[in-house]
């Protein structure tokens, strides 16, 4: 008998065991395992109506319809592929032509999208919430809410090999263009395997849940919370302004999210001692977690471990983990948090420009291999492919990111490849300086980009934090630490730190802010005062 | 015209919709969970809350569902101490 790789498989289980238990929360609604089955099965069967689908889209993020989406789409069979519902019309019509989807799952903020020409880019077959308003479908199309589902439910998930595909997550590429990230069932299930043994999710845990289904953490909950009868429970964008309230109304165990909300809490005084008597496990992830915030975070537990994970979604979700330790196993001087060590299933390695491996200690690009590289990207240009390459006979993906093995085998992440620039002839890390500035300002809401560019080379460095400190005693301090060269100027004192869609500090929205206003002394979105250099 | 104890940080809503070209919105309109505004300007009325009425935002159950409406927004203003409408 060949095993069913079917990624639903731990959901329909927990879902036949447990049905009453709870499975879903959000600001509206509230589901069991038995209900979320109910509604799945039923749609899963509507999209299987014709035949197996191989690609079902998710026009919807943090929603009954969204997830109903996901799973309904795991059971027929068919890879799962979130839009994002901030990418522009263009942008969703262009993927809509290239992703050739079986049917489209839209819940009721995708519904807004969904234009005379989304439409018409659509496929045949297109599901939407019951809340959306009315919809008018091309020729050939057939839309239903889902309430108008009337088939039964499927009985039994479609057989899936381990090559077939899971789901296409887009990243943002620093090009900008969006690149569909292929992961295949037999990844997704190495990946779940290496992770239930460090999370030990059981029926008792209530997981947060901070990311769009466009942002692959969201995975890692999804199916490792179905896996063990845990419940998900779904922040609104509102809530994770202030998330404090939220955890401890709901009791949550189990924390994940990008450290820049972490760092939000902190500095508005919200992140104090004891006030998450439930929280076990807090796992951060997407950027680098300075020790001094996952402390603070840890504090704010009684007792609870914290996680930093580190990966990129071409390796299925992240492959390798570092405990929050005392002392902890910190970076050099740069005070974040060690990547750790890899999942034993996978290989780390750290190449030189010419992809051969360098000694321990030295810097070089991390590269991955394993069962949990995905199968490439979507209609991948020639130079997106060369990410994924052969060495030596074995299959890796280069991850543009810099890092280093120390001599205890323990990986640090050392930055972006493509954030070091040369400025006047000065090779310069931008989060080298961003983790000096950290200290200097006193605070974790940094960001150092290479400003102004002429003809796309940088001249500079620009600065901006959340500081109480004045730019002038930033700047003094930082020139204690750091040659003139690095020391960015200005340095901006700003509210707020522009993010992206999942969270993370946004560099390009902080360009563009700067490209925007040529010339003033207000560069920036939202400055608190302009500032001076510290010339 | 009735005085709202909210008064400016009503202004400086109308202001973020006016210059997002969004219609003026009504007392019990959501303004943040409907994706009508983003988080970035959540931030703006929470910073503006902070320094203009001496909201708590360390308050670890600070309920940021209170920010989501006009209407919500004038009780939670009334409610903090040393507030009176003007």
């Amino acid at each position: 008998m060949t095993e069913n790789y079917n990624i639903t498989n731990g959901f329909l289980r927990s879902a036949m065991q447990m049905p009453e238990q709870l499975f879903y929360s959000d600001a509206g609604a509230t589901l069991t395992y038995g209900d979320m089955a109910g509604l799945a099965t039923r749609l899963a069967a509507h999209l299987t109506a014709g035949a197996r689908p191989q690609r079902v889209g998710i026009l919807g993020t943090r929603s009954v319809e969204a997830y109903a989406g996901v799973l309904a789409a795991g059971m027929a069979g068919a890879a799962y592929v979130p839009l994002n519902l901030k990418w522009p019309e263009q942008r969703i019509i262009e993927l809509l032509g290239v992703l050739g989807l079986d049917a489209l799952v839209v819940d009721a903020n995708g519904a807004a999208l969904l234009t005379d020409a989304v439409r018409a880019a659509a496929p045949a077959l297109i599901v939407v919430a019951d809340a959306a308003a009315p919809l008018a479908a091309r020729p050939g199309q057939h839309v239903c809410r889902f309430a108008e589902i009337d088939a039964q439910p499927l009985k039994q998930p479609a057989v899936v090999g381990p090559d077939d595909l899971a789901y296409i997550i887009f990243t943002s590429g620093t090009t900008g263009t969006p690149k569909g990230v292929m992961i295949s069932a037999g990844s997704l299930a190495s990946y779940l395997g290496q992770s239930r043994l460090w999370t030990q999710l059981t029926p008792d845990d209530r997981l947060a849940e901070t990311c769009d289904l466009t942002f692959d953490l969201s995975v890692h909950n999804l199916f490792l919370a179905a896996d063990a009868g845990a419940s998900l429970h779904i922040l609104t964008p509102l809530d994770m302004l202030a998330p404090a309230r939220f955890l401890r109304t709901h009791d949550i165990t189990v924390w994940m999210s990008v450290p820049t909300l972490a760092a939000t809490m902190r500095k508005a005084g919200a992140l104090k001692p004891g006030i998450f008597p439930h929280l076990r496990l807090s796992i951060f992830c997407g950027e680098p977690l300075p020790a001094a915030l996952a402390r603070a975070w840890a504090d704010a537990t009684v007792g609870g471990r914290v996680e930093n994970i580190y990966g990129p979604t071409e390796g299925t979700v992240i492959c390798l983990r570092q405990t929050l330790t005392e002392p902890p196993l910190v970076t050099g001087d740069r005070g974040i948090l060690a990547i750790g060590v890899p999942y034993d299933t996978m290989t780390v390695a750290i190449l030189d420009d010419r992809q051969q491996p360098v000694p321990d200690g030295q810097p070089g690009e991390i590269a991955l291999s394993g069962p949990q590289l995905a199968q490439g990207y979507l209609n991948a240009s020639p130079d997106q492919d060369a990410r994924f390459c052969i060495l030596d006979g074995q299959r890796w993906y280069l991850t543009g990111d810099l890092g280093m093995r120390d001599a205890n085998g323990v990986f640090h992440h050392l930055g972006r490849t493509d954030n070091q620039v040369k400025v006047k002839g000065n090779r310069i890390e931008l989060e080298e300086v961003e983790a000096h500035l950290r200290r200097a300002c006193d605070s974790d809401g940094v960001a150092v980009v290479a400003w102004p560019l002429l003809d796309g080379v940088p001249q500079g460095l620009v600065g901006f934090c959340t500081s109480a400190r004045t730019p002038q005693q930033i700047s003094d301090a930082l020139l204690t630490t750091l040659p003139r060269y690095m020391v960015p100027a200005p340095i901006h004192i700003v509210d707020t730190l522009p993010v992206n869609i999942n969270g993370k500090v946004d560099r390009r929205a902080l360009v563009d802010g700067l490209a925007r206003t040529p010339a003033t002394p207000a560069p920036g979105p939202r400055l608190e005062h302009a500032t001076e250099t510290n010339t | 015209m009735t005085a709202y104890a909210s008064s400016r940080v009503r202004d400086t809503i109308f202001q973020i919709l006016a210059a997002r070209k969004l219609a003026p919105a009504g007392e019990h309109d959501p303004l943040f969970s409907s994706g009508l505004l983003d988080s970035l300007a959540a931030t703006e009325v929470l910073i503006q809350l902070e320094t203009d009425y001496g909201v708590d935002l360390s308050d670890e159950d600070f309920d940021i569902s209170r920010i989501d409406t006009l209407h919500a927004l004038e009780q939670m203003i009334i409610a903090q101490p040393g507030m009176r409408p003007g």
